[in-house]
């Protein structure tokens, strides 16, 4: 017996359907290529802007002529090259990681408060990475150091443990999500501290582990780069099919698996990659908060909630967000630099508060 | 081969110790109009997910045109029989066509967008409920009769043969519960079978082919509307006097607004 439902009037071929395909869709909202477009452009714009400023200000078109001629560039090659580009590169990785893990972890949880500094991954992530850098600061597999496979771990486990602890039911209930993930990731941050005060721990990690837990950004060298650079790129691109999962699984995990999506699949394939975007960003500038929070709504209200959309969007702004953010907090009150996560957790925290309010606003009606 | 869509050979089910549903045995024709009735919490919702395989039965077994549920494909499944949930809260502000679209979802591949034939089974599935004028709206924003209207519309959008609803007319006033029914009715003629868990017996009568009424004891009794639908059965499993139900249930409830409060 076929399902016939007959039309009225036969519609017209091709007529876009959002949340099957990436075409564009009338109304307010602005279209998807544009927006990632525009987005693209000010990453480009951004990243020569705060490469051209610091303390040595360098003009625009000496970044420009830099990025084109790069071995003939003289002292000014010098800054760029070993000191301001690869800090905007790691930026421009870190916010990006952070955005699209704001996204994934947004719509596994079904709550656009979920970030993985909010759930404590973050944390997760520093405490493993303070474990490889004081226990087995040399040992590697496959070129990652121990520290990054660590923070990797790290942070897997602390969803897992999130995860089981803020499920009731089929659903999350969100204040034990985000207390759990409160709880959790201040006892890491408690515990990383504590490795810090260990008296033998040696001097350069030292220095790691007090930029990590304040969200400063380090100057990585090339090499560290050309690792996370392609790892972070290639985990979000890995996440397009899953964030057409995702969208499913706003219906609730009932109803996805109802249509036929392997939930169980899509919740692991999620928290790992999350995991490894968010490994990636903490090796790099440690524990920066709420940047997977802010981009992902603002570009909500633009683009609306289809995660395709949104996912690489969100790693677009991200990246420039916080390449932005960490211009301004090492030129504001130069010559003293602020932690780029300082700059950003003023920012989201009233913003995290404010989507606190109108949820519960909402949920008192 | 028989025309039965839907098979329940001895389906017992058990939460924790409780014995929910008791060797619960029937067997629905293609093209049956069903209303599931029963007080509350005497497992419905649990009957319906067991139709879908959302749950597993503790002993016997469901089968879905002559093949037992497990033997079916997590993708063909959804093809068949499409379950239209009590509840649907959504997170984010995803519009009304992006939300009918995940019907398509057990069509889709993992990698690539919606084919032609995706898009006009979104519109058709639109068109039969009528909502295509809200397709650009925000589903959280919609009222009760909307939003029933968008979920028996993902539920379209699947081209199931069987169509499951959970009580599809609670929080609905009376227009929406007659409107309501009346679209089921006629996707019942275009021929899907309807299984609808039903709260308010005055819509039961004139509208359903069948019925299956479970009791709390656990019990069950299911066939015609006429054989189920007597004051002495119901009264003994809604635990009433079979004087007050008269007095709920005012025959003929001919324009469905008969009842009595």
């Amino acid at each position: 017996m076929a399902l016939k439902v007959e039309a009225k009037h036969e519609s017209g071929h091709g007529t876009p359907h959002p949340g099957l395909g990436s075409q564009p869709q009338p109304g307010s909202r602005i279209r998807s290529n544009t927006v990632n477009l525009i987005l693209l452009v000010a990453l480009v714009l951004s990243i020569v802007l705060a490469t051209s400023l610091g303390a040595v200000r360098l003009p625009v078109a000496a970044v420009l002529h830099a990025f084109l001629h790069p071995f003939s560039a003289g002292e000014a090659g010098e800054i760029i090259f070993a000191l301001r580009l690869p800090r905007v590169l790691a930026a421009a990785l870190v916010g990006a990681a952070l955005s699209a893990t704001g996204v994934l972890f947004q719509g596994l949880f079904r709550n656009p408060l979920a970030d993985p500094f909010v759930l404590g991954t973050s944390g997760g992530a520093a405490l493993g990475g303070a474990i490889g850098i004081f226990l087995i600061p040399t040992l590697s597999f496959a070129g990652f150091s121990a520290t990054a496979v660590l923070a990797f771990v790290g942070s897997v486990l602390t969803m897992i443990l999130v995860w089981y602890l803020a499920r009731t039911s089929g659903s999350f209930a969100m204040e034990t999500l985000l207390l759990a993930g409160f709880a959790i990731g201040t006892m890491l941050n408690a515990a990383t501290v504590a490795f810090e005060l260990r008296e033998e721990a040696s001097g350069s990690g030292l220095r790691v582990l007090a930029a990590w837990l304040h969200g400063q950004l380090s100057i990585p060298d090339w090499k560290q780069l050309g690792l996370i650079a392609p790892l972070t790129i290639g985990a979000i691109v890995v996440a397009l099919p899953l964030a057409g999962r995702l969208n499913t699984l706003a219906l609730g995990e009932e109803y996805a698996s109802q249509l036929g999506v392997h939930v169980g699949r899509v919740r692991v394939g999620t928290v790992i990659i999350g995991s490894l975007l968010t490994a990636a960003a903490v090796s790099l500038g440690g524990l920066i908060g709420f940047v997977g929070l802010l981009v992902p709504h603002f570009l909500r209200i633009l683009i609306g909630p289809n995660h395709v959309r949104l996912l690489p969007a969100s790693a677009l702004g991200g990246a420039t967000f916080l390449i932005l953010a960490d211009t301004l907090a090492r030129t504001a009150f130069a010559p003293t630099e602020i932690p780029v996560g300082v700059f950003t957790a003023f920012l989201g925290g009233p913003a995290f508060l404010y989507l606190l309010h109108r949820r519960s606003r909402e949920s008192g009606q | 081969m028989t025309s039965s869509i839907l098979e329940f050979r001895d389906v017992s089910f058990s939460r924790g110790p409780r014995l929910l549903l008791d060797r619960l045995t029937f067997s629905i024709e293609t093209q049956e109009m069903v209303a599931l009735i029963g007080p509350n919490g005497v497992g419905k919702t649990t009957m319906l997910k067991l139709a879908s395989r959302l749950l597993q039965p503790t002993s016997g077994s469901v089968l879905l045109q002559g093949k037992p549920l497990p033997d079916w494909s997590r993708q063909h499944l959804p093809r068949s029989i499409a379950l239209v949930p009590q509840e649907l809260e959504l997170p984010f502000n995803f519009r009304v066509e992006e939300i009918v679209a995940q019907g398509r979802v057990p069509y889709l591949p993992l990698f690539g967008s919606g084919t032609h034939q995706d898009h006009q089974a979104i519109e058709h599935a639109m068109e039969a409920v009528d909502i295509v004028k809200l397709r650009h709206r925000i589903y959280s924003q919609l009222s009760g009769g909307e939003r029933q209207r968008v979920k028996i519309a993902i539920g379209l959008a699947q081209q199931p043969k069987l169509m499951l609803l959970d009580e599809p007319t609670q929080h609905l006033d009376v227009g929406r519960q007659i409107e309501l029914i009346a679209l089921l009715r006629r996707l019942n003629q275009q021929g899907i079978t309807i299984i609808a868990a039903v709260h308010d017996l005055n819509l039961v009568a004139e509208n359903f082919s069948s019925a299956i009424l479970l009791t709390p004891e656990p019990g069950w009794i299911a066939g015609s509307t006429a054989e189920v639908m007597q004051p002495e059965l119901l009264g003994r499993a809604f635990c009433v006097s079979q004087s007050d139900l008269a007095q709920y249930c005012v025959s003929p409830p001919s324009d469905g607004l008969a009842q009595v409060w």
